[in-house]
């Protein structure tokens, strides 16, 4: 079965040449042109990857987003109107994994795509079982466990956790985990590392306020430690 | 803006022309009250004097008829019997022969023109300085006995009086006018508080923040000038936010049939063997504007941002060095341009909005690459503020331009002379902003070796202030990384 992507996007000639664009690369391609729709259809049908443009009439794309993530780890990819807007902090806290903004190249939305595609939950057959305290990572069966109960994270989140916990006690700058977990280089947007931050402390830190196992070192990035 | 042409006191501030004007006006009006009492206490003085002289006289050339009528009148004692007020000398002038009491008050001190109009048959009064002082010569003729009566009164003492008048009320104007002039400038502060009020309210205008308003306090006239004032500034900002969110409304407006022209200009690329070779050439141009088209609204957009100011700038310690060296290898091979990183801006961090710092740097290369046919040398350099200088290898900025290619759309006007046919269109007018946003500051300038040499200039991050989110210090983190 091939790659199936939803594009929730209300501009139907915008739809209409991203199918275009998107088969062309050989994916298959499923519309919806509102929130609701979009919902709908991925319940009953789940693609691999959804891209969402944030501005929608009726249910907005922040809604559409938080919906499907509340029984998804599916990766979301979410237009934005602008960079600098607080869209994209909104847009990735509702559970985005990545965002681009329009009008974007098409070149660089597939670029996009396939890097969220690559992003597979488990990791090196050689990562070993790590304890960081009460946290325990398996990086092989794609589990993390908080006081020995499973918490579920994304697979963004889960490829976060994992490059951090690959090298324990070492400072990953921001650009680091861009291209690890991202596969963006320098220029790509630290706000995406913060927020994935932000949200992964909300559920492997027993006080995300003053976390203990994911420490921000101001200047210099992030680091894990027990 | 018309100007007025100033003269007289326009030449200086107004709180200087309000200080003289109160100083000029005070010493007016007091010298005219010096003047006018002075002279009229002088003549009240003089006259009350002169009369109680005169009747004097009168009696007493009464009492010398009276005695010259007798036979064998020892005239110089009648002289000296006579009863005279202080500082008044009797003289008596009978049958062609002159008779003094004192030898300092003889005939030579009565004026020619009064004694000939007294002998003459006529009293006289007359004033007048006789060896420097003040005198009062009376004379009355005494026909009966073919004599004439005078008196000459020193009125030196008077003189004195009105000295020491005269000193006294010259002091209380000089006190006056001083007070006067104090005056002035006080109340030209008062006044003109308000006015600096404006002053900066208007210059803050002028440097952007659109939103300050002034307080009208509780004068009418004060109020009513804070609140047309604020009505301008309200107007202005209106109107400024209008023409923002039109732009803005615009280029958001754009992005939809931009995005459809992309994609299906990739699909159509990916066929581009299908087409025929004025169609591939067709597609070309299309392809390559559209990436023009596309670029030149992402600049719109950025500029154009709706809400200035710093509430979404995402900064962070950016270690500038590094961040040159990055754009500068996205645009060009690593051994294609000289990057010169100073010793004491290696380690250098400043706190920035990567992204729009990105953007800053990268539309300064790609300006002098399109119209300072490329790049001399990217110097990293300065210990605080922290400065990166591109030269290039054009024709340089006229100086008349210098601030002008800053601007939105501007072409100046040597462009002429640059080469490529775009314009500088928003590259330059967002790095301005984006500078400014970040606390720092950008111009062009001659580069030595010639071309134009464009200057970032950045605030140094200061690592030992812990950042909005409480973050430890980067001393302290370097320490426990090593």
């Amino acid at each position: 079965m091939g790659t199936r992507i939803l594009t929730v996007e209300d501009d139907d000639r915008i739809r209409q040449s991203l199918r275009l664009a998107l088969e062309d690369e050989g994916w298959e391609v499923d519309e919806a042109a509102t929130g609701e729709d979009a919902v709908e259809r991925f319940a009953q049908h789940p693609a691999d990857v959804v891209l969402i443009d944030l501005m929608l009439p009726g249910m907005d794309g922040f809604e559409v987003c938080r919906n499907i993530r509340r029984n998804s780890d599916v990766p979301i990819l979410m237009v934005t109107a602008r960079t600098d807007t607080h869209d994209v902090v909104a847009g990735l806290e509702a559970g985005a994994d990545d965002y681009i903004t329009k009008p974007y190249a098409p070149k660089e939305l597939s670029a996009r795509v396939r890097a969220l595609l690559r992003r597979v939950r488990t990791g090196d057959s050689a990562s070993p079982h790590q304890r960081f305290g009460d946290l325990e990572i398996a990086p092989q069966e794609g589990q993390v466990k908080r006081g020995g109960i499973e918490v579920h994270l994304t697979k963004t989140e889960f490829r976060l956790l994992c490059e951090l916990a690959s090298n324990p006690g070492r400072v990953f700058s921001r650009e680091q985990l861009l291209e690890r977990v991202w596969g963006y280089g320098y220029f790509g947007d630290g706000r995406l590392v913060d927020v994935h931050v932000r949200r992964l402390r909300t559920k492997v830190e027993a006080d995300p306020a003053n976390p203990r196992h994911v420490v921000t070192v101001r200047g210099l990035g992030y680091k894990i430690q027990p | 803006m018309k100007r007025r042409p100033r003269g007289g006191l326009g030449r200086f501030a107004l709180r200087t022309r309000v200080t003289l004007a109160f100083g000029l006006g005070t010493l007016l009006l007091s010298s005219l009250l010096v003047v006018l009492s002075y002279s009229v206490v002088r003549e009240n003085l003089i006259n009350e004097r002169q009369s109680t002289a005169t009747r004097q006289v009168f009696v007493n050339a009464r009492v010398m008829r009276d005695a010259l009528r007798t036979a064998e009148p020892d005239v110089p004692r009648l002289l000296a019997s006579l009863e005279t007020p202080a500082g008044s000398r009797p003289l008596l002038f009978q049958q062609g022969r002159w008779f003094a009491q004192s030898f300092t008050r003889g005939r030579d001190a009565l004026p020619l023109d009064l004694r000939e109009r007294v002998i003459g048959g006529a009293p006289a009064t007359m004033r007048y300085v006789f060896d420097d002082r003040m005198a009062l010569a009376i004379g009355v003729p005494i026909p009966a006995v073919d004599a004439a009566y005078f008196e000459v009164a020193d009125l030196s003492e008077l003189g004195e009086t009105l000295d020491f008048l005269r000193f006294s009320l010259l002091g209380a104007a000089a006190v006056t006018t001083v007070a006067g002039a104090a005056l002035g400038a006080w109340v030209a502060v008062r006044v003109l508080r308000p006015l600096s009020a404006v002053a900066l309210a208007a210059s803050a205008i002028a440097e952007g923040d659109l939103a300050i308003r002034l307080e009208g306090g509780s004068d009418t006239e004060l109020a009513s000038l804070a609140a047309s004032f604020n009505e301008m500034a309200g107007a202005l900002q209106e109107r400024i936010e209008r023409d923002a969110r039109f732009a803005s409304d615009v280029s958001h407006e754009l992005r939809s049939p931009l995005t459809t022209l992309a994609s299906s200009i990739e699909v159509l690329e990916s066929r581009r063997d299908e087409l025929s070779e004025r169609g591939q050439a067709a597609l070309d141009l299309l392809s390559a504007d559209i990436e023009r088209f596309t670029s030149m609204v992402e600049d719109l957009l950025e500029i154009s941002r709706f809400e200035p100011g710093k509430g979404n700038l995402h900064l962070e310690p950016v270690w500038l060095a590094e961040l040159v060296r990055y754009v500068l290898e996205a645009h060009h091979t690593t051994d294609d341009v000289r990057l010169v990183i100073a010793e004491n801006a290696a380690e250098a961090f400043v706190s920035a909005d990567k992204r729009r710092l990105i953007r800053v740097i990268g539309n300064l290369i790609e300006n002098a690459d399109s119209h300072g046919e490329g790049i001399r040398q990217v110097v990293v350099e300065g210990d605080n503020p922290v400065r990166v200088t591109i030269d290039d290898l054009g024709a340089g900025v006229d100086p008349e331009d210098r601030d002008l290619i800053f601007e939105r759309f501007a072409r100046g006007r040597g462009s002429h002379n640059r080469s490529g046919s775009e314009g500088a269109g928003l590259g330059l007018a967002l790095v301005a902003e984006h500078v400014a946003l970040h606390r720092g500051r950008v111009w062009v300038e001659d580069a030595p070796e010639g071309g134009a040499r464009f200057v970032v200039e950045l605030p140094r991050f200061d690592p030992s202030v812990p950042d909005d989110e409480g973050h430890q210090p980067l001393d302290q983190a370097v320490e426990e990384v090593t």
